[in-house]
Protein backbone atom coordinates (compact mmCIF):
# COMPACT_ATOMS: atom_id res chain seq x y z
CA UNK A 1 0.00 0.00 0.00
CA UNK A 2 1.38 3.41 -0.91
CA UNK A 3 0.78 6.56 1.06
CA UNK A 4 0.59 10.08 -0.26
CA UNK A 5 0.36 13.57 1.18
CA UNK A 6 -1.95 14.71 -1.59
CA UNK A 7 -5.47 15.12 -0.34
CA UNK A 8 -8.23 13.57 -2.47
CA UNK A 9 -10.08 16.87 -2.42
CA UNK A 10 -7.01 18.63 -3.81
CA UNK A 11 -6.88 16.17 -6.70
CA UNK A 12 -10.58 16.68 -7.36
CA UNK A 13 -10.21 20.46 -7.24
CA UNK A 14 -7.23 20.31 -9.61
CA UNK A 15 -9.25 18.18 -12.08
CA UNK A 16 -12.10 20.68 -11.81
CA UNK A 17 -9.73 23.60 -12.47
CA UNK A 18 -8.28 21.79 -15.48
CA UNK A 19 -11.75 21.19 -16.89
CA UNK A 20 -12.69 24.84 -16.34
CA UNK A 21 -9.46 25.96 -18.10
CA UNK A 22 -10.34 23.76 -21.11
CA UNK A 23 -13.84 25.29 -21.24
CA UNK A 24 -12.48 28.84 -21.06
CA UNK A 25 -9.90 28.05 -23.77
CA UNK A 26 -12.70 26.67 -25.97
CA UNK A 27 -14.74 29.88 -25.63
CA UNK A 28 -11.67 32.08 -26.21
CA UNK A 29 -10.73 30.23 -29.40
CA UNK A 30 -14.34 30.45 -30.55
CA UNK A 31 -14.35 34.24 -30.05
CA UNK A 32 -10.96 34.48 -31.77
CA UNK A 33 -12.32 32.50 -34.74
CA UNK A 34 -15.35 34.81 -35.02
CA UNK A 35 -13.14 37.94 -34.84
CA UNK A 36 -10.78 36.55 -37.53
CA UNK A 37 -13.74 35.71 -39.79
CA UNK A 38 -15.13 39.23 -39.38
CA UNK A 39 -11.71 40.73 -40.17
CA UNK A 40 -11.45 38.59 -43.32
CA UNK A 41 -14.95 39.64 -44.30
CA UNK A 42 -14.05 43.31 -43.73
CA UNK A 43 -10.95 42.86 -45.92
CA UNK A 44 -12.97 41.27 -48.74
CA UNK A 45 -15.48 44.16 -48.52
CA UNK A 46 -12.79 46.86 -48.45
CA UNK A 47 -12.69 49.43 -51.33
CA UNK A 48 -9.49 47.92 -52.77
CA UNK A 49 -11.08 44.44 -52.99
CA UNK A 50 -12.37 43.20 -56.39
CA UNK A 51 -15.51 42.01 -54.54
CA UNK A 52 -16.19 45.47 -53.11
CA UNK A 53 -19.48 45.91 -55.03
CA UNK A 54 -20.77 42.42 -54.18
CA UNK A 55 -19.80 41.98 -50.54
CA UNK A 56 -21.01 44.51 -47.97
CA UNK A 57 -18.97 45.22 -44.83
CA UNK A 58 -20.15 43.22 -41.81
CA UNK A 59 -21.47 46.25 -39.99
CA UNK A 60 -23.68 47.22 -43.00
CA UNK A 61 -25.13 43.72 -43.14
CA UNK A 62 -25.90 43.64 -39.41
CA UNK A 63 -27.37 47.15 -39.49
CA UNK A 64 -29.57 46.32 -42.48
CA UNK A 65 -30.89 43.22 -40.79
CA UNK A 66 -31.60 45.04 -37.54
CA UNK A 67 -33.35 47.93 -39.27
CA UNK A 68 -35.59 45.68 -41.40
CA UNK A 69 -36.33 42.93 -38.95
CA UNK A 70 -39.59 44.25 -37.47
CA UNK A 71 -40.59 46.83 -40.09
CA UNK A 72 -39.01 47.46 -43.49
CA UNK A 73 -39.68 50.72 -45.27
CA UNK A 74 -38.25 49.19 -48.46
CA UNK A 75 -40.69 46.28 -48.34
CA UNK A 76 -43.59 48.64 -48.00
CA UNK A 77 -42.28 50.61 -51.00
CA UNK A 78 -42.08 47.39 -52.98
CA UNK A 79 -45.55 46.23 -51.89
CA UNK A 80 -44.04 43.19 -50.21
CA UNK A 81 -45.88 42.10 -47.09
CA UNK A 82 -46.30 38.98 -45.02
CA UNK A 83 -49.98 39.22 -44.09
CA UNK A 84 -51.87 37.72 -47.04
CA UNK A 85 -55.03 37.07 -45.04
CA UNK A 86 -55.10 40.64 -43.83
CA UNK A 87 -54.71 41.90 -47.38
CA UNK A 88 -57.72 39.85 -48.52
CA UNK A 89 -59.69 41.40 -45.71
CA UNK A 90 -58.53 44.88 -46.66
CA UNK A 91 -59.51 44.29 -50.29
CA UNK A 92 -62.97 43.26 -49.17
CA UNK A 93 -63.32 46.35 -47.03
CA UNK A 94 -61.79 48.56 -49.70
CA UNK A 95 -58.61 49.33 -47.75
CA UNK A 96 -55.13 49.52 -49.30
CA UNK A 97 -51.60 48.24 -48.77
CA UNK A 98 -50.66 51.26 -46.68
CA UNK A 99 -53.52 50.50 -44.28
CA UNK A 100 -51.83 47.25 -43.22
CA UNK A 101 -50.22 47.29 -39.76
CA UNK A 102 -46.41 47.75 -39.52
CA UNK A 103 -45.74 44.19 -38.44
CA UNK A 104 -46.81 42.96 -41.89
CA UNK A 105 -43.71 44.60 -43.39
CA UNK A 106 -40.76 43.07 -41.62
CA UNK A 107 -38.32 40.24 -42.22
CA UNK A 108 -39.40 38.59 -39.02
CA UNK A 109 -42.69 37.21 -40.33
CA UNK A 110 -41.02 35.78 -43.44
CA UNK A 111 -38.28 34.20 -41.38
CA UNK A 112 -40.80 32.76 -38.95
CA UNK A 113 -42.78 31.33 -41.87
CA UNK A 114 -39.68 29.58 -43.21
CA UNK A 115 -38.78 28.28 -39.75
CA UNK A 116 -42.32 27.00 -39.18
CA UNK A 117 -42.43 25.23 -42.56
CA UNK A 118 -39.08 23.58 -42.01
CA UNK A 119 -39.99 22.42 -38.52
CA UNK A 120 -43.32 20.98 -39.71
CA UNK A 121 -41.62 19.28 -42.66
CA UNK A 122 -38.72 17.82 -40.69
CA UNK A 123 -41.09 16.55 -38.01
CA UNK A 124 -43.38 14.91 -40.58
CA UNK A 125 -40.45 13.44 -42.53
CA UNK A 126 -38.89 12.09 -39.34
CA UNK A 127 -42.17 10.50 -38.26
CA UNK A 128 -42.70 8.91 -41.69
CA UNK A 129 -39.09 7.78 -42.09
CA UNK A 130 -38.78 6.36 -38.60
CA UNK A 131 -42.19 4.68 -38.68
CA UNK A 132 -41.34 2.81 -41.86
CA UNK A 133 -37.70 2.20 -40.89
CA UNK A 134 -38.40 0.92 -37.39
CA UNK A 135 -41.48 -1.07 -38.46
CA UNK A 136 -39.29 -2.85 -40.98
CA UNK A 137 -37.24 -4.19 -38.09
CA UNK A 138 -40.29 -5.98 -36.71
CA UNK A 139 -41.72 -6.87 -40.14
CA UNK A 140 -38.75 -7.46 -42.47
CA UNK A 141 -41.07 -7.71 -45.51
CA UNK A 142 -41.56 -3.93 -45.27
CA UNK A 143 -37.83 -3.46 -45.83
CA UNK A 144 -37.93 -5.84 -48.81
CA UNK A 145 -40.56 -3.64 -50.46
CA UNK A 146 -39.41 -0.18 -49.37
CA UNK A 147 -35.60 -0.39 -49.59
CA UNK A 148 -35.34 -0.74 -53.40
CA UNK A 149 -37.76 2.16 -53.94
CA UNK A 150 -36.10 4.34 -51.30
CA UNK A 151 -32.72 3.40 -52.77
CA UNK A 152 -33.85 4.58 -56.20
CA UNK A 153 -35.17 7.92 -54.95
CA UNK A 154 -32.34 8.25 -52.45
CA UNK A 155 -29.81 8.35 -55.27
CA UNK A 156 -31.68 11.25 -56.93
CA UNK A 157 -29.95 14.43 -55.79
CA UNK A 158 -32.59 16.36 -53.89
CA UNK A 159 -31.46 19.68 -55.38
CA UNK A 160 -32.46 18.29 -58.79
CA UNK A 161 -35.83 17.10 -57.48
CA UNK A 162 -36.61 20.40 -55.71
CA UNK A 163 -37.59 22.45 -58.82
CA UNK A 164 -40.10 19.75 -59.79
CA UNK A 165 -41.88 20.17 -56.47
CA UNK A 166 -42.18 23.88 -57.21
CA UNK A 167 -43.72 23.02 -60.60
CA UNK A 168 -46.05 20.34 -59.20
CA UNK A 169 -47.43 22.28 -56.26
CA UNK A 170 -47.04 25.70 -57.82
CA UNK A 171 -46.09 28.90 -56.08
CA UNK A 172 -49.59 29.47 -54.70
CA UNK A 173 -49.13 26.76 -52.07
CA UNK A 174 -45.84 27.61 -50.41
CA UNK A 175 -46.49 25.37 -47.42
CA UNK A 176 -47.18 22.36 -49.64
CA UNK A 177 -44.12 22.99 -51.80
CA UNK A 178 -41.57 23.64 -49.04
CA UNK A 179 -42.99 20.94 -46.82
CA UNK A 180 -43.23 18.51 -49.75
CA UNK A 181 -39.56 18.80 -50.66
CA UNK A 182 -38.28 18.68 -47.10
CA UNK A 183 -40.60 15.82 -46.09
CA UNK A 184 -39.43 13.82 -49.12
CA UNK A 185 -35.78 14.42 -48.26
CA UNK A 186 -36.17 13.85 -44.51
CA UNK A 187 -38.27 10.69 -44.92
CA UNK A 188 -35.63 9.05 -47.11
CA UNK A 189 -32.79 10.10 -44.84
CA UNK A 190 -34.48 8.95 -41.64
CA UNK A 191 -35.49 5.63 -43.22
CA UNK A 192 -31.91 4.87 -44.19
CA UNK A 193 -30.50 6.04 -40.85
CA UNK A 194 -32.95 3.94 -38.82
CA UNK A 195 -32.10 0.86 -40.91
CA UNK A 196 -28.38 1.48 -40.62
CA UNK A 197 -28.64 2.14 -36.88
CA UNK A 198 -30.38 -1.20 -36.40
CA UNK A 199 -27.80 -2.99 -38.55
CA UNK A 200 -25.04 -1.55 -36.37
CA UNK A 201 -26.39 -3.03 -33.14
CA UNK A 202 -24.00 -5.93 -32.43
CA UNK A 203 -25.49 -9.34 -33.23
CA UNK A 204 -24.23 -10.57 -29.84
CA UNK A 205 -26.53 -8.13 -28.05
CA UNK A 206 -29.58 -9.36 -29.97
CA UNK A 207 -28.59 -12.99 -29.36
CA UNK A 208 -28.06 -12.27 -25.68
CA UNK A 209 -31.55 -10.73 -25.49
CA UNK A 210 -32.96 -13.84 -27.20
CA UNK A 211 -31.33 -16.23 -24.75
CA UNK A 212 -32.66 -14.13 -21.86
CA UNK A 213 -36.20 -14.74 -23.12
CA UNK A 214 -36.69 -11.65 -25.28
CA UNK A 215 -39.30 -11.93 -28.00
CA UNK A 216 -39.83 -9.72 -31.07
CA UNK A 217 -41.77 -7.08 -29.12
CA UNK A 218 -39.49 -6.82 -26.10
CA UNK A 219 -36.33 -6.79 -28.24
CA UNK A 220 -37.83 -3.99 -30.35
CA UNK A 221 -38.78 -1.95 -27.26
CA UNK A 222 -35.71 -2.48 -25.08
CA UNK A 223 -32.96 -3.18 -27.61
CA UNK A 224 -33.70 -1.66 -31.01
CA UNK A 225 -35.45 1.53 -29.88
CA UNK A 226 -32.86 2.72 -27.33
CA UNK A 227 -29.91 1.21 -29.23
CA UNK A 228 -30.66 3.09 -32.44
CA UNK A 229 -31.16 6.50 -30.81
CA UNK A 230 -27.57 7.82 -31.20
CA UNK A 231 -27.40 7.09 -34.92
CA UNK A 232 -30.98 8.22 -35.60
CA UNK A 233 -30.26 11.44 -33.70
CA UNK A 234 -27.19 11.96 -35.88
CA UNK A 235 -29.37 11.43 -38.97
CA UNK A 236 -31.89 13.92 -37.63
CA UNK A 237 -29.17 16.56 -37.27
CA UNK A 238 -28.09 15.98 -40.87
CA UNK A 239 -31.72 16.11 -42.04
CA UNK A 240 -32.37 19.35 -40.17
CA UNK A 241 -29.15 20.97 -41.38
CA UNK A 242 -30.04 20.06 -44.97
CA UNK A 243 -33.63 21.17 -44.49
CA UNK A 244 -32.61 24.78 -43.75
CA UNK A 245 -30.80 24.99 -47.06
CA UNK A 246 -33.42 23.05 -48.98
CA UNK A 247 -36.42 24.89 -47.53
CA UNK A 248 -34.86 28.28 -48.27
CA UNK A 249 -33.82 27.15 -51.75
CA UNK A 250 -37.39 26.16 -52.62
CA UNK A 251 -38.53 29.64 -51.58
CA UNK A 252 -35.80 31.20 -53.71
CA UNK A 253 -37.14 29.19 -56.67
CA UNK A 254 -40.55 30.85 -56.73
CA UNK A 255 -42.55 30.97 -53.51
CA UNK A 256 -43.92 34.42 -52.58
CA UNK A 257 -43.24 34.07 -48.86
CA UNK A 258 -40.37 33.23 -46.51
CA UNK A 259 -36.70 34.01 -46.06
CA UNK A 260 -35.79 32.51 -49.44
CA UNK A 261 -38.28 34.82 -51.11
CA UNK A 262 -36.61 37.83 -49.42
CA UNK A 263 -33.22 36.68 -50.71
CA UNK A 264 -34.65 36.41 -54.23
CA UNK A 265 -36.33 39.81 -53.96
CA UNK A 266 -33.10 41.51 -52.93
CA UNK A 267 -31.01 39.60 -55.45
CA UNK A 268 -32.72 41.68 -58.14
CA UNK A 269 -31.35 44.78 -56.45
CA UNK A 270 -27.72 43.68 -56.11
CA UNK A 271 -26.60 46.80 -57.99
CA UNK A 272 -28.29 48.98 -55.42
CA UNK A 273 -26.20 49.81 -52.37
CA UNK A 274 -28.55 47.99 -49.99
CA UNK A 275 -29.01 44.82 -52.08
CA UNK A 276 -25.82 42.93 -51.16
CA UNK A 277 -26.21 43.85 -47.49
CA UNK A 278 -29.75 42.42 -47.50
CA UNK A 279 -28.83 39.16 -49.24
CA UNK A 280 -25.72 38.57 -47.13
CA UNK A 281 -27.49 39.41 -43.87
CA UNK A 282 -30.34 37.01 -44.65
CA UNK A 283 -28.01 34.19 -45.62
CA UNK A 284 -25.97 34.84 -42.51
CA UNK A 285 -29.06 34.88 -40.34
CA UNK A 286 -30.20 31.47 -41.59
CA UNK A 287 -26.69 30.14 -41.03
CA UNK A 288 -26.65 31.37 -37.45
CA UNK A 289 -30.20 30.13 -36.84
CA UNK A 290 -29.25 26.65 -38.11
CA UNK A 291 -26.15 26.58 -35.87
CA UNK A 292 -28.11 27.69 -32.78
CA UNK A 293 -30.88 25.12 -33.36
CA UNK A 294 -28.23 22.45 -33.95
CA UNK A 295 -26.46 23.42 -30.72
CA UNK A 296 -29.66 23.06 -28.72
CA UNK A 297 -30.31 19.74 -30.45
CA UNK A 298 -26.83 18.47 -29.58
CA UNK A 299 -27.40 19.20 -25.89
CA UNK A 300 -30.73 17.36 -26.02
CA UNK A 301 -29.23 14.39 -27.88
CA UNK A 302 -26.37 14.17 -25.40
CA UNK A 303 -28.89 14.09 -22.59
CA UNK A 304 -30.99 11.28 -24.06
CA UNK A 305 -27.86 9.29 -24.95
CA UNK A 306 -26.17 9.94 -21.62
CA UNK A 307 -25.45 6.23 -21.33
CA UNK A 308 -22.97 6.57 -24.19
CA UNK A 309 -19.63 8.32 -24.55
CA UNK A 310 -21.31 11.68 -25.22
CA UNK A 311 -23.00 11.37 -21.84
CA UNK A 312 -19.63 10.96 -20.19
CA UNK A 313 -18.42 14.16 -21.87
CA UNK A 314 -21.39 16.03 -20.41
CA UNK A 315 -20.60 14.58 -16.98
CA UNK A 316 -24.02 12.88 -16.77
CA UNK B 1 -33.08 -28.62 -11.07
CA UNK B 2 -34.03 -31.68 -13.05
CA UNK B 3 -33.21 -31.02 -16.67
CA UNK B 4 -31.03 -33.61 -18.34
CA UNK B 5 -29.30 -32.36 -21.49
CA UNK B 6 -28.81 -34.90 -24.27
CA UNK B 7 -26.73 -34.43 -27.38
CA UNK B 8 -27.95 -37.07 -29.83
CA UNK B 9 -26.05 -37.80 -33.05
CA UNK B 10 -25.44 -34.10 -33.50
CA UNK B 11 -24.07 -32.90 -36.83
CA UNK B 12 -23.50 -29.37 -37.92
CA UNK B 13 -22.18 -28.83 -41.41
CA UNK B 14 -21.56 -25.46 -43.09
CA UNK B 15 -20.95 -24.78 -46.74
CA UNK B 16 -17.92 -22.62 -47.37
CA UNK B 17 -18.07 -19.96 -50.11
CA UNK B 18 -15.82 -22.17 -52.22
CA UNK B 19 -18.48 -24.89 -52.03
CA UNK B 20 -16.43 -27.01 -49.65
CA UNK B 21 -18.32 -28.54 -46.71
CA UNK B 22 -17.01 -27.74 -43.24
CA UNK B 23 -17.94 -30.25 -40.54
CA UNK B 24 -18.18 -28.11 -37.41
CA UNK B 25 -19.72 -30.98 -35.42
CA UNK B 26 -19.62 -34.65 -36.34
CA UNK B 27 -21.88 -37.15 -34.67
CA UNK B 28 -21.55 -35.74 -31.17
CA UNK B 29 -23.23 -37.81 -28.46
CA UNK B 30 -23.18 -37.20 -24.72
CA UNK B 31 -25.47 -36.64 -21.80
CA UNK B 32 -25.17 -34.09 -19.02
CA UNK B 33 -26.92 -34.63 -15.70
CA UNK B 34 -28.58 -31.82 -13.77
CA UNK B 35 -26.20 -29.61 -11.76
CA UNK B 36 -23.03 -30.67 -13.55
CA UNK B 37 -20.32 -28.16 -14.41
CA UNK B 38 -19.13 -29.14 -17.87
CA UNK B 39 -16.22 -27.49 -19.63
CA UNK B 40 -16.00 -27.90 -23.39
CA UNK B 41 -12.36 -27.70 -24.38
CA UNK B 42 -10.72 -27.68 -27.78
CA UNK B 43 -8.62 -25.67 -30.17
CA UNK B 44 -10.02 -22.64 -31.94
CA UNK B 45 -12.33 -23.58 -34.82
CA UNK B 46 -12.92 -27.13 -33.61
CA UNK B 47 -16.62 -26.78 -32.85
CA UNK B 48 -16.82 -25.60 -29.22
CA UNK B 49 -18.84 -22.47 -29.88
CA UNK B 50 -21.01 -24.21 -32.47
CA UNK B 51 -21.90 -26.85 -29.90
CA UNK B 52 -22.95 -24.14 -27.45
CA UNK B 53 -24.88 -22.18 -30.09
CA UNK B 54 -26.84 -25.29 -31.07
CA UNK B 55 -27.69 -25.85 -27.42
CA UNK B 56 -28.69 -22.17 -27.10
CA UNK B 57 -30.97 -22.55 -30.13
CA UNK B 58 -29.06 -19.89 -32.07
CA UNK B 59 -27.82 -22.41 -34.64
CA UNK B 60 -29.99 -25.22 -36.04
CA UNK B 61 -28.24 -28.58 -36.31
CA UNK B 62 -27.81 -30.21 -39.72
CA UNK B 63 -28.75 -33.57 -38.23
CA UNK B 64 -29.42 -35.01 -34.80
CA UNK B 65 -30.79 -33.08 -31.88
CA UNK B 66 -30.12 -31.49 -28.53
CA UNK B 67 -32.78 -32.33 -26.00
CA UNK B 68 -33.62 -30.76 -22.68
CA UNK B 69 -35.39 -33.61 -20.95
CA UNK B 70 -37.59 -34.97 -23.72
CA UNK B 71 -37.92 -31.69 -25.61
CA UNK B 72 -35.71 -30.96 -28.60
CA UNK B 73 -34.18 -27.48 -28.77
CA UNK B 74 -35.70 -25.57 -31.68
CA UNK B 75 -34.82 -21.98 -30.81
CA UNK B 76 -33.45 -19.69 -28.13
CA UNK B 77 -35.22 -19.38 -24.80
CA UNK B 78 -34.74 -18.22 -21.25
CA UNK B 79 -34.40 -21.82 -20.07
CA UNK B 80 -30.84 -21.66 -21.51
CA UNK B 81 -29.47 -18.21 -20.70
CA UNK B 82 -26.09 -17.52 -22.23
CA UNK B 83 -23.06 -15.40 -21.30
CA UNK B 84 -21.10 -14.45 -24.40
CA UNK B 85 -17.41 -13.92 -25.05
CA UNK B 86 -17.99 -10.38 -26.29
CA UNK B 87 -19.48 -7.60 -24.19
CA UNK B 88 -23.26 -8.04 -24.52
CA UNK B 89 -24.40 -5.89 -21.62
CA UNK B 90 -27.00 -3.40 -22.86
CA UNK B 91 -25.18 -0.06 -22.65
CA UNK B 92 -28.42 1.98 -22.60
CA UNK B 93 -29.78 0.24 -19.49
CA UNK B 94 -28.59 0.81 -15.94
CA UNK B 95 -26.90 -2.15 -14.27
CA UNK B 96 -30.11 -3.03 -12.41
CA UNK B 97 -32.21 -2.84 -15.58
CA UNK B 98 -29.72 -5.11 -17.33
CA UNK B 99 -30.12 -7.79 -14.68
CA UNK B 100 -33.88 -7.25 -14.83
CA UNK B 101 -34.07 -7.64 -18.62
CA UNK B 102 -34.91 -11.34 -18.77
CA UNK B 103 -37.39 -11.01 -15.92
CA UNK B 104 -39.22 -8.18 -17.72
CA UNK B 105 -39.16 -10.12 -20.98
CA UNK B 106 -40.73 -13.03 -19.12
CA UNK B 107 -43.36 -10.66 -17.68
CA UNK B 108 -42.66 -11.13 -13.99
CA UNK B 109 -44.46 -8.72 -11.64
CA UNK B 110 -42.45 -5.70 -10.53
CA UNK B 111 -42.12 -6.71 -6.87
CA UNK B 112 -40.79 -10.10 -7.79
CA UNK B 113 -38.45 -8.59 -10.36
CA UNK B 114 -36.99 -6.19 -7.79
CA UNK B 115 -36.48 -8.93 -5.26
CA UNK B 116 -34.72 -11.25 -7.71
CA UNK B 117 -32.63 -8.46 -9.23
CA UNK B 118 -31.44 -7.20 -5.85
CA UNK B 119 -30.54 -10.75 -4.81
CA UNK B 120 -28.37 -11.36 -7.88
CA UNK B 121 -26.75 -7.95 -7.77
CA UNK B 122 -25.71 -8.73 -4.22
CA UNK B 123 -24.57 -12.22 -5.23
CA UNK B 124 -22.13 -10.81 -7.78
CA UNK B 125 -21.11 -7.90 -5.51
CA UNK B 126 -22.61 -5.09 -7.60
CA UNK B 127 -25.39 -3.85 -5.33
CA UNK B 128 -23.64 -0.47 -4.98
CA UNK B 129 -23.54 -0.08 -8.75
CA UNK B 130 -27.22 -0.83 -9.40
CA UNK B 131 -27.86 2.65 -10.80
CA UNK B 132 -24.61 2.94 -12.77
CA UNK B 133 -24.32 2.90 -16.53
CA UNK B 134 -22.31 -0.03 -17.94
CA UNK B 135 -19.76 2.46 -19.37
CA UNK B 136 -18.89 3.38 -15.78
CA UNK B 137 -17.86 -0.21 -14.98
CA UNK B 138 -14.67 -2.13 -15.66
CA UNK B 139 -14.59 -5.12 -18.04
CA UNK B 140 -14.72 -7.54 -15.13
CA UNK B 141 -17.69 -5.76 -13.56
CA UNK B 142 -19.56 -5.85 -16.87
CA UNK B 143 -18.97 -9.60 -17.00
CA UNK B 144 -20.53 -9.84 -13.54
CA UNK B 145 -23.56 -7.97 -14.86
CA UNK B 146 -23.85 -10.45 -17.73
CA UNK B 147 -23.47 -13.33 -15.28
CA UNK B 148 -26.12 -11.91 -12.93
CA UNK B 149 -28.49 -11.36 -15.89
CA UNK B 150 -28.10 -14.99 -16.98
CA UNK B 151 -28.51 -16.34 -13.46
CA UNK B 152 -31.46 -14.09 -12.59
CA UNK B 153 -33.61 -15.31 -15.47
CA UNK B 154 -34.01 -18.58 -13.57
CA UNK B 155 -32.90 -21.10 -16.15
CA UNK B 156 -31.71 -24.53 -15.09
CA UNK B 157 -28.98 -24.45 -17.72
CA UNK B 158 -26.46 -21.65 -18.12
CA UNK B 159 -24.23 -21.47 -21.18
CA UNK B 160 -20.92 -19.61 -21.14
CA UNK B 161 -18.85 -19.08 -24.27
CA UNK B 162 -15.31 -18.17 -23.21
CA UNK B 163 -16.81 -15.45 -21.03
CA UNK B 164 -13.59 -14.46 -19.29
CA UNK B 165 -11.29 -14.80 -22.29
CA UNK B 166 -10.69 -11.08 -22.70
CA UNK B 167 -9.97 -10.38 -19.02
CA UNK B 168 -6.65 -10.17 -17.20
CA UNK B 169 -5.45 -13.05 -15.00
CA UNK B 170 -6.46 -11.54 -11.65
CA UNK B 171 -9.93 -10.52 -12.77
CA UNK B 172 -10.43 -13.93 -14.33
CA UNK B 173 -9.46 -15.72 -11.12
CA UNK B 174 -11.79 -13.50 -9.16
CA UNK B 175 -14.65 -14.27 -11.53
CA UNK B 176 -13.91 -18.02 -11.30
CA UNK B 177 -14.55 -17.74 -7.58
CA UNK B 178 -17.74 -15.74 -8.08
CA UNK B 179 -19.00 -18.26 -10.64
CA UNK B 180 -18.16 -21.29 -8.51
CA UNK B 181 -19.88 -19.77 -5.48
CA UNK B 182 -23.02 -19.15 -7.55
CA UNK B 183 -22.88 -22.67 -8.91
CA UNK B 184 -22.49 -24.23 -5.45
CA UNK B 185 -25.44 -22.18 -4.29
CA UNK B 186 -27.79 -22.81 -7.22
CA UNK B 187 -26.55 -26.12 -8.62
CA UNK B 188 -27.50 -25.05 -12.12
CA UNK B 189 -26.09 -27.03 -15.03
CA UNK B 190 -23.26 -25.01 -16.53
CA UNK B 191 -21.72 -25.44 -19.98
CA UNK B 192 -18.49 -23.49 -20.10
CA UNK B 193 -16.53 -23.25 -23.34
CA UNK B 194 -12.83 -22.52 -23.00
CA UNK B 195 -9.55 -23.21 -24.72
CA UNK B 196 -7.71 -22.70 -21.42
CA UNK B 197 -7.02 -26.13 -19.91
CA UNK B 198 -6.11 -24.65 -16.52
CA UNK B 199 -9.42 -22.81 -16.40
CA UNK B 200 -11.22 -26.07 -17.16
CA UNK B 201 -9.35 -27.81 -14.34
CA UNK B 202 -10.29 -25.07 -11.87
CA UNK B 203 -13.98 -25.14 -12.77
CA UNK B 204 -15.18 -28.41 -14.23
CA UNK B 205 -16.73 -31.65 -13.03
CA UNK B 206 -16.32 -32.93 -16.54
CA UNK B 207 -14.25 -31.93 -19.53
CA UNK B 208 -15.68 -32.62 -22.97
CA UNK B 209 -12.88 -32.59 -25.50
CA UNK B 210 -13.62 -31.60 -29.07
CA UNK B 211 -11.17 -31.97 -31.93
CA UNK B 212 -12.16 -31.24 -35.53
CA UNK B 213 -15.82 -31.33 -34.52
CA UNK B 214 -15.61 -34.79 -32.95
CA UNK B 215 -15.96 -35.67 -29.29
CA UNK B 216 -12.58 -37.24 -28.58
CA UNK B 217 -12.86 -37.71 -24.83
CA UNK B 218 -15.13 -37.14 -21.88
CA UNK B 219 -12.98 -36.74 -18.78
CA UNK B 220 -14.31 -36.73 -15.22
CA UNK B 221 -12.42 -34.20 -13.08
CA UNK B 222 -12.57 -35.50 -9.55
CA UNK B 223 -10.02 -33.15 -8.00
CA UNK B 224 -11.03 -31.79 -4.58
CA UNK B 225 -12.35 -28.22 -4.37
CA UNK B 226 -11.28 -25.46 -3.99
CA UNK B 227 -8.77 -26.18 -6.73
CA UNK B 228 -5.93 -23.91 -5.71
CA UNK B 229 -2.34 -24.07 -7.03
CA UNK B 230 -1.49 -27.00 -4.72
CA UNK B 231 -4.39 -29.09 -6.00
CA UNK B 232 -3.52 -28.26 -9.61
CA UNK B 233 0.04 -29.41 -8.95
CA UNK B 234 -0.98 -32.92 -7.76
CA UNK B 235 -0.05 -35.87 -10.00
CA UNK B 236 -3.75 -36.46 -10.76
CA UNK B 237 -4.27 -32.89 -12.00
CA UNK B 238 -1.05 -32.94 -14.01
CA UNK B 239 -2.13 -36.29 -15.50
CA UNK B 240 -5.45 -34.82 -16.67
CA UNK B 241 -3.64 -31.77 -18.03
CA UNK B 242 -1.27 -33.97 -20.04
CA UNK B 243 -4.11 -36.19 -21.25
CA UNK B 244 -5.96 -33.16 -22.61
CA UNK B 245 -2.79 -31.88 -24.29
CA UNK B 246 -2.24 -35.25 -25.91
CA UNK B 247 -5.81 -35.39 -27.21
CA UNK B 248 -5.50 -31.93 -28.67
CA UNK B 249 -2.19 -32.86 -30.30
CA UNK B 250 -0.24 -30.24 -28.39
CA UNK B 251 3.25 -31.05 -27.11
CA UNK B 252 4.33 -29.90 -23.66
CA UNK B 253 6.86 -27.51 -25.26
CA UNK B 254 4.08 -25.90 -27.30
CA UNK B 255 1.90 -25.61 -24.21
CA UNK B 256 4.74 -23.97 -22.25
CA UNK B 257 5.37 -21.49 -25.06
CA UNK B 258 1.64 -20.67 -25.28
Amino acid sequence: MTTTDTDTLDVRAAAHRQKRRRQIAYVLYLILGIILSLLMWQLVAAPFSPLFYLVPPPFDAFRHFGENLMFSERMLERYVHACPDLLDELELTGGGMFDLPDHCFGYIRHIMRTTRNIMIAVTLGTVFGLTVGLSSLVFPRIADVVTPIAGFFGTTPIFIAAPFFVIWFGIEYPLMTTVGVVVFYTTLLMYFFSRRAADNIPVGIIESALTLGGDRGSIFRWVYLPGTIPEIAGGFRIALAGAWGLGTLVEVLGIQMGGGFLIRMWSFAMGVLEGPAAVVSLILFFGVLAVVVDGILVLFIRYITRWSESGRKLGL
Amino acid sequence: MSTVVNFENLWCVFEHRSGQLVHALEDVNFRVDPGEFVCVVGRSGHGKTTLLRVLAGLQPPTAGAVKLGDTAVTGPGSDRAMVFQQDTVFPWLHVKENVEFGLRANKLPEDERNEITNYWLQAVGLEEFADSWPRELSGGMRKRVALASAMAVGSDVVLMDEPFGSLDYFTRRNLHEVLLNLWFETKKTIFFVTHDIEEALILADRVILLAEGKLVDDIAVTLPRPRNEDVRATPEAVGIFKLILAHLGITEEEATQA
